[in-house]
């Protein structure tokens, strides 16, 4: 599997009411103090009607307090090639995500007002070229996918639910019992939290 | 699995072949610019002509809230163009002629809007499409995927003929005097890439309208603008224009001045191309703030300027394509899906009367509605741009145009459909009512992401909208028509000229700070084409903006007398008593007191203007023979990754058209219209360049260059060897230096 445009979406347990200009002034606090990769600029769509509600822009990734599909959470949305294995790419990208996360329920602007749950992810393979939404694409990402999440819910199990929509792109919706703090999860894959 | 193809073999049988090539060569002319073989300024105006447009952040900087930081690209030094960071992510513009979308198209636009951008579409002023923050490096195939459904990003900045714009009701309007689609349409095709319009020192606006007295399509703001008259002539009824040159907003707006009253249809393209010859002739290239065709009028006179046209006009060799649209009018005439059917009865949700009373135009085809979706300020997600071309296809099918107000009209709704629509809109969130209205606020980009932007026009017209659309059915009939345009600064790109109450970002120092303001401009007048330009009455604090529509309202519904428009009543009180009733409200309390004012609407950051660049929309002015020998050396590139493939003969062939094209490109600087045919061109460049000594071959060379393009003209070539294409290569290489050489030598003695 060639693609590497992977978002991962992880949804808000709390903080569902924090207003689009709070997230506005986190996000812009982040610009200058983000070493390990290049954060450009920050927009505000809490006009439009279920959309990104606020947008990190990055080089490499974008980040966004996300409300395409109803629901509110944080979208990783990974745009340059990586180096790596599929594989690699997507554990990356889980911990990329799990990492925002984090350091969202832990900013000193929200003040502990943001949480998330990781008993849902949404997952999308943003290429319509290397990636169409096809049974086939299911197959070639799913043993791969399924490692990463073994990782992510420490064993627990999960499903993994395909939304065959031709129209969209390449789109999976995770569901676990899993009940574990992000900290917790991020450990799961030997990463800081 | 698609994984070893592209987008561009995936869709190869349904681009066009010409669409295809152009996006091949910009393609190619980035990878040149990767490898620094491309000149910074011709390679930004190239990326402009593609509509590829830097944003803010560009130049490298990011106010964080305390300081100005520079943001440090992987690029490291390497830029797209003066200032502009290569690796930054940038805007998109799309060209929509006269705003006319399908399904289909909507379709890939939600899906670039996905994969490339950030999943919002935005609308902007001019019927255009614009996607931010995509990669250049992604440019190539969302241009690829575009053109398989038909659309170009050609010309969509730089110094070109922009989109050209129409009323969204042409065809189905209920006062027009004719269709103007299929006028807009072949202005635009016969101009897109037109050799008579690639030599501005400044973009070139056009608009057609079907109508005289309503806003329409704003003729009396544009560079050419035709209004559609007819005329009896021996008793038989014949079409034509009003056709208005010259007009133009920007720093210093300008109303359009009539060129011909009735201008025959027959003679609209040779007529817009004589102006485009003009233009580019005696344009001012040097002067960026004094280049639009607006000056160039004032400079000569409006009656010289048309003797100069029609001079050019009597010369200009015949083209069929000036009326063979004629004879189709009707080709691309649309068909609606539904019967006609009557809003008989039937149950409607809550909230749809407001919103047909707001949203629906009843059009001149009894039992037919058009739609206004609103869109808050100019933007829609891609689920919602599916969704819409889902609608189109069950309800209209693709009867779809974006509007200069930056909103959708859906046309060919049947009347007995409209509360089904509005029910699905509603799903998709929306059915907003109060098109049109004072609560349909238009605004430029602004600071979100012009580099230009002073003050932030989309929050400032974020937050009027929502004050504005909470007051809705209670707000007085006097105001509800009137029009909010905000533009982020004094380039107008939010029409703010011709709105009842418009406003353009400026700063002021306060105590030390910098605090965004805007400035007040009432009563100018959209409906009848852009029939007037508004007063500056005054700058006055970015957030006492709302304030400010509030009394100005007010005073107009308690003041006015039976039946004064807005602009005679702003006439009658006069400047002087608007300054006063203002007065109060352009203080701005201590930073200590109320630190708000300090900082922009829509942003929590302390204001400043630090992060400002150069901008882009007047684009960069690139000479055409310029141009062009950039061009040839594409050409010679593409010979030579041709010869690295082992495709001798199609290298030697690549890199003979380089070589003519070089030839051409000198040729044309004495000779426009010089035709295309090889024989022609070197017969002409022999004598013109070379005869005159202009090539200059100095004595060491004694002419060798201008012999190695006579001697590949001869075309005495046994075999296509490694060795004959790679020699041939070097020495197209040669010529085009020549070429250079010789251009400059020109361009110093004509200076």
């Amino acid at each position: 599997m060639k693609a590497y445009r992977i978002q991962i979406k992880f949804y808000l347990e709390s903080g569902q009411d924090i207003a689009p200009d709070t997230w506005f002034r986190v996000f812009n606090t982040w610009i200058p103090v983000t070493t390990d990769e290049v954060l450009v600029d920050v927009a505000d769509y809490s006009h439009v009607h279920n959309g990104p509600v606020t947008l990190l822009v990055g080089h490499e990734a974008n980040y966004s307090i996300d409300r395409t599909d109803g629901k509110t959470g944080l979208l990783y949305d990974r745009k340059q090639p990586s180096n790596g294995s599929f594989p690699n790419r997507l554990k990356a990208a889980f911990v990329s995500a799990l990492k925002a996360c984090r350091r969202l329920e832990t900013d000193p602007i929200l003040a502990g007002s943001a949480s998330f749950r990781l008993d849902e992810v949404l997952f999308v393979l943003n290429d319509r070229l290397l990636a169409p939404n096809s049974v086939e694409t299911l197959e070639a990402v799913r043993p791969d996918l399924e490692q990463v999440l073994a990782k992510l819910y420490n064993g627990a199990g999960f499903d993994i639910e395909h939304d065959s929509d031709p129209g969209r792109r390449f789109t999976l919706r995770i569901r676990s019992g899993y009940r574990d703090s992000v900290a917790l999860s991020l450990r799961h894959f030997d990463a800081i939290s | 699995m698609s994984e070893s193809t592209t987008w561009k073999e995936v869709l190869a049988d349904r681009i066009p072949d010409e669409m295809g090539r152009e996006v091949d060569i910009f393609a190619t002319q980035i990878q040149l610019r990767k490898q620094d073989k491309i000149d910074d300024t011709v390679f930004a105006e190239t990326r402009l002509r593609r509509g590829v447009y830097g944003q803010r952040y560009d130049n490298g900087k990011r106010f964080d809230g305390s300081n100005t930081q520079l943001l440090e690209f992987p690029s490291g030094d390497l830029v797209k163009g003066p200032d502009t960071v290569w690796d930054a992510p940038g805007m998109q513009r799309i060209k929509i002629p006269f705003g006319g979308l399908t399904a289909d198209q909507l379709d890939v636009l939600a899906e670039l809007a996905e994969e490339y951008s950030d999943c919002i579409l935005h609308i902007t002023t001019r019927q255009d499409v614009q996607l931010h923050y995509v990669h250049i490096d992604d440019t190539p195939d969302l241009m690829y995927r575009l053109a398989s459904v038909g659309i170009t990003t050609r010309e969509a900045c730089g110094n070109t003929v922009r989109n050209v714009t129409a009323c969204p009701l042409s065809g189905v309007c209920r006062t027009e005097t004719f269709d103007v689609t299929p006028y807009a349409r072949a202005c635009s095709k016969f101009l897109l890439g037109h050799s008579d319009a690639q030599d501005f020192g400044r973009k070139f606006k056009i608009a057609f309208s079907g109508c005289e007295h309503e806003a329409c399509g704003l003729a009396n703001m544009h560079d050419i603008g035709a209004i559609a008259v007819t005329r009896s002539v021996n008793g038989t009824e014949k079409r034509g224009f009003r056709f208005y040159v010259g007009g133009g907003l920007g720093a210093v707006p300008h109303q359009a001045k009539l060129f011909e009253d009735f201008l025959p249809e027959e003679e609209l393209l040779p007529v817009s191309q004589a102006i485009s010859r003009v233009f580019a002739r005696l344009g001012e290239k040097r002067n960026r703030a004094r280049a639009r065709l607006k000056f160039l009028i004032a400079k000569l006179g409006l009656e010289e300027f048309k003797r100069l046209v029609t001079e050019e006009r009597k010369v200009m060799p015949d083209d069929p394509e000036w009326t063979a649209y004629l004879s189709d009018l009707h080709a691309y005439d649309e068909k609606p899906l539904k019967i006609a059917q009557p809003l008989n009865g039937a149950v409607v949700a809550g909230g749809f009367e407001e919103w047909t009373r707001t949203n629906v135009y009843r059009q001149r085809q009894d039992g037919y509605a058009a739609v206004t979706v609103t869109l808050p300020l100019g933007d829609l997600t891609s689920d919602q741009t599916r969704a819409l071309a889902r609608l189109s296809r069950r309800f209209v099918n693709d009867t779809i145009r974006a509007t200069v107000e930056q909103n959708i009209v859906l046309r060919w709704v049947s009347e007995a459909d409209l509360p089904e629509l509005y029910n699905a809109l509603a799903e998709i969130g929306l059915n907003e009512p109060g098109a049109g209205t004072i609560a349909d606020v238009t605004a430029c980009p602004g600071t979100d992401t012009c580099k230009l932007g002073i003050a932030s026009s989309r929050g400032l017209a974020a937050e009027l909208r929502t004050h504005l659309a909470e007051k809705g059915v209670e707000m007085d009939a006097a105001v509800e028509g009137l029009r909010i345009k905000i533009s982020g600064c004094f380039n107008s790109c939010g029409q703010h000229h011709v709105a009842d109450l418009g406003f353009y970002g400026i700063s002021r120092k306060v105590s030390g700070y910098t605090v965004p303001h805007f400035q007040v401009v009432l009563g100018g007048q959209w409906t009848g084409n852009a029939a007037s330009f508004g007063l500056a009455m005054g700058a006055v604090p970015s957030k006492r903006i709302p304030d400010v529509v509030a009394r100005i309202s007010q005073s107009y519904i308690e003041g006015r007398e039976e039946d004064e428009s807005f602009q005679d009543y702003i006439r009658r009180i006069g400047k002087v008593q608007v300054k006063r009733m203002l007065d109060d409200l352009t203080e701005v309390p201590p930073y200590e007191i109320d630190s708000s004012f300090y900082m922009d609407w829509g942003d929590s950051r302390v204001f400043t203007t630090g992060d400002m660049g150069k901008g882009e929309c007047a684009g960069e002015v690139v000479p055409l023979v310029q141009f062009e020998l950039s061009s040839c050396e594409r050409e010679a590139f593409e010979a030579q990754v041709q010869l690295d493939n082992g495709q001798y003969e199609n290298a030697y062939n690549q890199a003979y058209s380089a070589m003519v094209h070089a030839a051409k490109a000198l040729v044309k600087s004495q000779f426009l219209d010089v035709p295309e045919d090889p024989d022609t061109i070197v017969s002409e460049f022999r004598t013109r360049i070379v005869d005159t000594g202009l090539l200059h071959d100095n004595p060491v060379t004694r002419g060798k260059f201008a012999n190695y393009l006579f001697h590949a003209h001869r075309r005495d070539v046994d075999t296509y060897s490694e060795d004959l294409a790679h020699r041939f290569i070097e020495e197209t290489q040669l010529f085009i230096e020549a070429a250079y050489a010789c251009y400059g030598r020109m361009n110093v003695v004509s200076n």
